[in-house]
């Protein structure tokens, strides 16, 4: 299970191993694909090896899917629409499944005891299979790509490769399809590696998880979401805003590594995160949050629903469906649901009020937008809207400030700070850096990770907060 | 069909894939150096199976280089500083430690575990002023609820969960050292124990391994839980309550499970009404049989996690209901 995990010496291993092997095999794509899809596959089942049947089986049908819209005309015919719109829901149905079932049975039969009913559904909390939410996205933009017309079916050995491919396999980025398949046409080019962007992502991500997000969730946000009556307004405002922090830099953090891994194997990963705390609006930051979520929300569910068409209302309630149902991605509980709700009312307000107050300052705005987004983390976090009741009911506690030592402060200062500098200079010194020759990026990297290692607590690496999902 | 290759205008490409591979290998060549008595660690904690073997491939000689050579004494001492806790593992004290008093159902358990005699535990009823609940993942999310629910009631509630420990496993933490160092840091009044997630691991008997779950391994578990017990007596609890484990849902690990129950109601027994076994696998599983549900107050409730081993929230309140009906007859609960 470990070996799922990045910064783990078990990952270290596997990558040490896969890397040549992969480079080794490049030249016969009728090798290297398969090969890659087995270690692939060999990495999901450390997880569960029940768990790559679902996968394969959610990559066969969505092949026969795809395959069956363009025998039947393209998704323009009826038939293809039908093929298509069969093959999401099918999708959608069994992410529901595994990830909805206890939570809306529990809930459905709560309702119909009250009023003198029961369902007569068995109750059972199913085995998540890690990584779902993220396949089942992947799977679903490829077959609605095909009945575009944006992509031709692609061979299976492509696609089962496409929806496995470890780097993105557990928690995203969401690569659609048309981004990833075509660069398994060609071998890919072993004169043309980013070696030097692929090795950086990898120290960054390292640095940003395990010597940032984790010290921030021990030092200050598990303790506070854990016992919150323990603690007064200083320590709770610290925590939320140590929260900003600490899930930016626990998600971007395995992004990063993702994407750095899959460079060192020639393939691209489009970007995922974009110092989304920079944002002077909401919609804003959901252009530099979770890119690749949110473009698939844009994509597949604000524009069918009729994204800006209609009137001022349409939008507004496309907007609230869409962030909802991108709140309920996250997870079974009612704190998501209301988190998607809350930055859906919230996108569709600031869409009414655009271009109506120029000479609002833009510091204000962003004081506004960064806190907004703080305090709606509030449902995101707590485990239960019980608990959320607490944190805000302690937020008007006075109280002596316990958890705001200099440790905490400096790192989630250290984060969202950097996000508000000019960019340029930043990318310029990591350009540079990126530029150094091997063996000095082979010694800061090992470097790095010894540091990193150090502040490595017994029980090990926790899990990113992205893998429940 | 409108698809393009983005390796083929990206400007980072610039390196080739033989410095990528160099380049890596050239990384994991200083990590070996310098730190691999830790893959070697970290490959004898894994369960056995291909990971085990390729980490232990790249491990054995890796801890051997890093015993040999100096480096990797002098890269702990250059990152000790950013260290986050002291060392918890085995190495020194702990259950590989002689006992000083004359060992009782024999292996290699020591702890200090000097045998304290049942008999000098009296009965008490006073306030509970400081409670510690603690042990593997198992502790979470039951310490949070418990901390919560103990906080009008003027109790320090202290959550000490180190995640992915074990009593069979003591390389990374050893529980017969970190026991004594938990009520030595701050004393407990009374301790609740929710461990044994991650057990099955062999344990030295006798100068050999035994695999779990023979007789030797049980009687091991159940001398090295007897031994964190009486540290934590030693250390000034009143009461211990030690929670045994519910079924979980993998038939696998459900064997371990009941072992580790059996093990940790023998080593409870003899002590008296200061160690008191609570037992949640009756609790969640009556008669061993893992379920997902459980009727609470008249309606089916979900009360485990999806991945059929932990409780989730509503199983923790529930858990924490019996504890605290315990602690509230052996402790006076204000406020």
């Amino acid at each position: 299970m470990r070996i799922l995990l990045f910064p783990t010496i078990e990952f270290a291993v596997f990558f040490v191993v896969v890397l040549p092997l992969s480079w080794a095999l490049m030249p016969r794509p009728h090798a290297w694909k398969p090969v890659m899809l087995f270690i692939s596959y060999a990495f999901y089942a450390a997880a569960d090896w029940r768990f790559c049947l679902l996968l394969g089986a959610i990559t066969g049908a969505n092949q026969v899917a795809a395959r069956g819209i363009v025998r039947v005309g393209g998704g323009e015919s009826t038939a293809g629409r039908r093929i298509c719109a069969a093959a999401v829901a099918a999708d959608l149905a069994l992410l529901g499944v595994f990830k909805y079932y206890g939570f809306f049975i529990d809930e459905i039969n709560g309702s119909l005891i009250q009023v003198g009913l029961g369902l007569p559904l068995p109750l059972a909390s199913l085995a998540l299979p890690i990584g779902i939410s993220f396949f089942t996205f992947q799977a679903i933009s490829y077959v609605v790509d095909v009945k575009r017309g944006l992509l031709a079916p692609a061979p299976l050995l492509d696609v089962g490769l496409y929806l496995s491919f470890f780097p993105h396999l557990v928690a995203g980025p969401i690569v659609r399809a048309r981004e990833f398949l075509p660069q398994l046409e060609q071998p890919r080019d072993p004169a043309k590696v980013a070696v030097g962007a692929g090795v950086m992502l990898i120290a960054i991500g390292l640095v940003k998880k395990v010597a940032i997000a984790d010290v921030l969730a021990r030092e200050v946000v598990d303790p506070v979401f854990a016992v919150p009556e323990a603690y007064a307004s200083a320590d709770v405002l610290l925590a939320l805003y140590a929260y900003t922090a600490q899930i930016y830099c626990d998600f971007s953090g395995y992004t990063d590594m993702a994407i750095g891994l899959a460079l060192l194997l020639g393939i691209v990963f489009p970007q995922n995160f974009d110092r989304p705390y920079r944002a002077r609006s909401l919609g804003e930051y959901w252009r530099r949050w979770h890119m690749t979520l949110s473009r698939f929300l844009r994509d597949f569910v604000y524009i069918p629903f009729g994204g800006n068409r209609g009137g001022r209302l349409r939008v507004m309630r496309n907007l609230i469906i869409t962030m909802t149902l991108g709140g309920l991605w996250h997870g079974a509980a009612w704190g998501f649901v209301l988190w998607g709700l809350l930055h859906g009312v919230y996108l569709a307000v600031e869409a009414q009020l655009k271009g109506r107050a120029p000479g609002f300052p833009v510091w204000a705005r962003w004081v506004i937008t960064y806190h907004f987004i703080a305090f709606a983390f509030i449902l995101f976090r707590a485990p239960d809207l019980e608990l959320a009741r607490s944190i805000v009911v302690q937020l008007t506690q006075s109280g002596p400030a316990t958890l705001w030592t200099p440790l905490p402060v400096l790192l989630t200062l250290l984060v969202v700070g950097t996000m508000l500098l000019p960019p340029r200079p930043l990318d310029a010194l990591r350009a540079r850096v990126e530029a150094a020759p091997a063996p000095v990026l082979a010694g800061s990297l090992a470097v790095t990770i010894l540091f990193v290692a150090a502040t490595i607590p017994s029980q090990g690496v926790p899990p990113f907060i992205y893998f429940a999902f | 069909m409108a698809t393009v290759d983005p390796t083929r205008s990206d400007p980072r490409m610039r390196g080739t894939a033989r410095q990528a591979i160099v380049l890596v290998l050239l990384t994991a060549l200083v990590l070996l150096v310098c730190a691999g008595d830790s893959v070697r660690n970290a490959g004898e904690e894994l369960e056995d199976g291909p990971v085990k073997t390729m980490v232990l491939a790249v491990g054995e000689p890796a801890g051997w280089i890093a015993d040999t050579l100096p480096f990797a004494a002098i890269a702990d001492g250059v990152t000790g500083w950013v260290s986050s806790e002291d060392d918890l593992g085995s190495a020194g004290g702990g259950f590989g430690a002689p006992a000083p008093a004359p060992a009782g159902t024999g292996g290699e358990t020591g702890a200090g575990a000097a045998r304290v005699a049942p008999e000098a535990f009296g009965g008490t009823r006073e306030p509970l002023r400081s409670l510690l609940v603690t042990g593997d993942s198992m502790a979470q999310p039951l310490d949070a609820v418990l901390a919560r629910r103990t906080a009008d009631a003027e109790v320090r509630t202290r959550r000490d969960a180190k995640v992915g420990t074990g009593i069979s496993k003591t390389d990374i933490v050893d529980w017969g050292k970190l026991a004594g160092e938990q009520v030595a840091q701050q004393p407990a009044d009374a301790v609740i124990v929710f461990l044994g997630a991650n057990e099955g691991f062999p344990m030295p008997v006798g100068g050999k391994d035994v695999e779990c779950c023979s007789p030797a391994w049980a009687a091991e578990y159940a001398t090295r839980t007897r031994a964190v017990i009486e540290a934590y007596r030693r250390g000034g609890a009143k009461r211990v309550y030690w929670l045994t484990l519910p079924a979980p849902r993998d038939a696998e690990r459900a064997k371990i499970t009941r072992v580790v129950n059996s093990a940790i109601r023998v080593a409870a027994a003899g002590f008296g009404a200061p160690v008191q076994v609570v037992e949640a696998a009756e609790l969640f599983t009556p008669g061993f049989r893992y379920a997902d549900a459980l009727d609470v107050a008249g309606r089916e409730r979900l009360v485990r996690d999806p991945d059929g081993i932990h409780l989730n929230e509503r199983g923790a309140e529930l858990l924490a209901d019996r504890l605290l009906e315990r602690l509230g007859r052996d402790f006076v609960l204000e406020g």
